[in-house]
């Protein structure tokens, strides 16, 4: 059963007076428990369509029908549940506030999902743990490698047990190593917890490894929309 | 997120710009504590100059002249409304009309103004001063019922007198003070001044010269005059009292000293030779006749009874005046010195809300990715927006609490200054600031109000930061 359904979807920014287009006429359908992931170059749109589905931005034309609502009908409070409760977003550079150490970003999610004080401290520290970082709960930021705060990302990413996770180059900033072991998490995440993820990446052979679907994207057009074996 | 939420990462927000949010709320504490010191001095002459009225019973009080005078219009310059009253026909006040007020309902008690000059001497030392005559029945109400020393006269007819306190220096006395021990500085005790306890005063004798009227010298007076050799056709009488009672001081507001030092009972008052007119005006009004009074005041029993007791002395044709109808006007007046007051101090409060709005913005500006992060983890526009309302909140209350202190600690520092001025001129301490509860309340109220008005718009900017862009923001 589709989870997302993306129609004719297309986002135009305006620069002065010239209409620059970010997304063409974008149309696919991702199923609950998919592993999706979103291959392209720089510049190619996969970042705006990650953006316009976790409700971020909005689009200008076209549909995207989360979980039987339409995003693009949604006011912004609406926006702000989805995003707080429908999904989780990971980000090549983590964007954890850096002043609060592991423990308090991942409680902020949960401060913004309406946890009670009392539960949230065990709840943000079982989801440091689940990701391995039970030992550097107190560590901010500047304290922790590369790998750890996108640990810590994931982990608030899941604090609201969002229906889809969205990651958006999430080993951009990482090692080889690190990246695999990032990848690592977010299939175990797929597959145990039966969480739809959509991935966008440069990586093209790390997609092909974890992914259940593969869409390619050039100049804001999906170019081609193949099988996985096609794809390799 | 619930508002202990708000609040507790509000806090932790600050606590992050410790030096940044310090200096902010410097700035409204200073405004508070400038606005407050201010208005507190405007509420303290207001609550002085009342209290001063309460404790002499002015409220009661009700003065009848025979003129009907509408004070309003004549304050207001109405030139056909003094006109009209020159015109008037004056009503007498002759003791049958004196008697005739005693017996409306709600008078507790009327008695005729009679003040006249004299010298006195208390104690070896002399003075002049002006004797007030008032009824025996007088012992009764503020603040003849609450004497330094002594008691107020028993009756009408009795030969001693009730002296205020504040006119002791006058014959060179300093009172005991239990409190402090008065020492002489060495130009008093050239001058002979004495400390004496208010006790030791009562029973000592006054000796009281008058002057009245000798119509047989006034041919001579006249014929002086012709030969450049003026002389006066005024007869000296001297008439000795006993000093029975010492007034308490009224207050820095409520003296009644202009119309007289020494009290002295009305049928002594009488018995005494003196001018026949209690002041200037009575000699030049050519319409004052003997065995009337230029005025007669009015005591009534309860406050609420005021317009009754004014009705039925209207209808009398005479003239009524009463210092609780000023009271509006008073309190009209003080509004307005506590306006000015209190605008000055809002001038450096309102300061202080620029400080606000600079200090939200230039958050803005640092924490906009931080903004963006907390957008992209389900944060709404509303809560961002309140994140930085508790913030200024924050800054507003404790700024406001502190400048409550720092107002009320300028407000005692001002008050110390001031009696070290007065205290060695043998004056009370007084306290010109007062700082009642709606002040209190209202000056945190206006901190808050301010601090909000001023996180309006860096609230307001902060909720429509673009998240897709604030993401980027480094």
């Amino acid at each position: 059963m589709a989870i997302l359904s993306v129609s004719g979807l297309e986002k135009t920014y305006k620069k002065g007076k010239v209409d620059i287009p970010a997304l063409l006429n974008v149309t696919f359908e991702i199923n609950e428990g998919e592993f999706f992931s979103v291959v392209g170059k720089s510049g190619s749109g996969k970042s705006t369509l990650l953006n316009l589905i976790g409700g971020l931005d909005r689009a200008t034309a076209g549909t995207i029908i989360f979980d039987g609502n339409d995003l693009r009908k949604m006011n912004r409070t609406e926006l702000a549940n989805h995003r707080r409760f429908s999904v989780g977003m990971i980000f090549q550079s983590f964007n954890l506030i850096k002043s609060r150490n592991a423990l308090e970003n991942v409680e902020l999610a949960l401060i913004f999902g309406g946890v009670p004080r009392n539960q949230r401290s065990k709840k943000a520290t079982d989801l440091l743990t689940q990701v391995g970082l039970g030992h550097r709960l107190t560590h901010t930021p500047d304290e922790l490698s590369g790998g750890e705060n996108q640990r810590v990302a994931i982990a608030r990413a899941l604090a609201n047990n969002p229906k889809m996770l969205l990651a958006d180059e999430p080993t951009g900033n990482l090692d080889s190593e690190t990246a695999g072991e990032i990848i690592e998490i977010l299939s175990n995440l797929n597959k145990s917890r039966h969480l739809t993820v959509i991935m966008v990446t440069h990586d093209l052979e790390t997609a092909e490894i974890v992914s259940d679907h593969i869409i390619r994207m050039k100049d804001g057009k999906i170019v081609e929309l193949p099988q996985k074996t096609e794809v390799l | 997120m619930n508002l202990t939420d708000m609040i507790i990462l509000g806090f932790s927000n600050l606590w992050r710009t410790k030096l940044r949010t310090l200096l902010t709320t410097l700035g409204v504490v200073i405004g508070i504590g400038a606005l407050t010191s201010m208005v507190s001095f405007g509420t303290g002459m207001q609550k002085n100059v009342t209290d001063a009225f309460k404790n002499n019973d002015l409220f009661t009080s009700i003065t009848v002249t025979p003129k009907q005078v509408n004070i309003d219009e004549i304050a207001s310059g109405s030139v056909s409304e003094i006109a009209e009253t020159l015109k008037q026909e004056s009503v007498p006040l002759t003791d049958s009309m004196l008697r005739a007020i005693k017996q409306i309902p709600g008078v507790e008690i009327a008695y005729p103004n009679m003040e006249f000059p004299a010298r006195v001497t208390l104690l070896g030392d002399s003075t002049s001063l002006r004797f007030q005559a008032m009824p025996a029945e007088m012992k009764k109400y503020k603040p003849f019922n609450d004497m330094l020393a002594g008691s107020f006269y028993k009756t009408d007819s009795s030969g001693c007198v009730v002296i205020r306190e504040e006119i002791l220096s006058r014959f060179k006395i300093r009172l005991e003070n239990d409190d402090k021990k008065i020492i002489l500085t060495k130009e008093d005790s050239a001058k002979g001044v004495k400390i004496l306890s208010p006790d030791s005063i009562i029973g000592k004798t006054i000796s009281v010269v008058s002057l009245s009227m000798n119509t047989s010298k006034i041919p001579n007076a006249l014929f002086s005059l012709l030969r450049n050799k003026p002389e006066v056709p005024f007869e000296e009488t001297v008439t000795e009292l006993t000093v029975c009672g010492i007034l308490k001081k009224s207050g820095p507001f409520g003296s009644d000293l202009f119309k007289g030092g020494i009290i002295i009972p009305t049928g002594t008052a009488q018995k005494i030779p003196k001018l026949g007119f209690s002041s200037v005006y009575d000699l030049l009004d050519n319409k004052h006749k003997k065995g009337t009074y230029s005025s007669i005041h009015v005591r009534i029993n309860d406050l609420k009874r005021m317009d009754e007791v004014k009705k039925a002395l209207k209808d009398m044709k005479v003239g009524v005046f009463s210092v609780a109808d000023q009271l509006e006007e008073i309190k009209r007046g003080f509004l307005l010195l506590d306006s000015m007051l209190g605008a000055i101090g809002a001038i450096a409060l309102i300061v202080a809300g620029l400080g606000i709005i600079n200090t939200m913005v230039m958050s803005i500006l640092e924490r906009t990715r931080e903004i963006g992060i907390m957008k992209a983890i389900g944060g709404s526009e509303t809560e961002i927006k309140m994140i930085f309302f508790v913030e200024a909140a924050v800054i507003g209350l404790i700024g406001g609490i502190f400048g409550l202190i720092l107002g009320w600690i300028v407000t005692k520092v001002a008050n110390l200054v001031m009696n070290a001025q007065i205290l060695p001129a043998g004056e009370d301490p007084l306290s010109l600031f007062y700082f009642p509860a709606w002040l209190i309340l209202g000056a945190l109220a206006f901190s808050l109000f301010i601090s909000l008005a001023a996180a309006l718009y860096p609230a307001m900017r902060a909720a429509r930061i673009d998240p897709v862009k604030a993401l980027r923001h480094d």
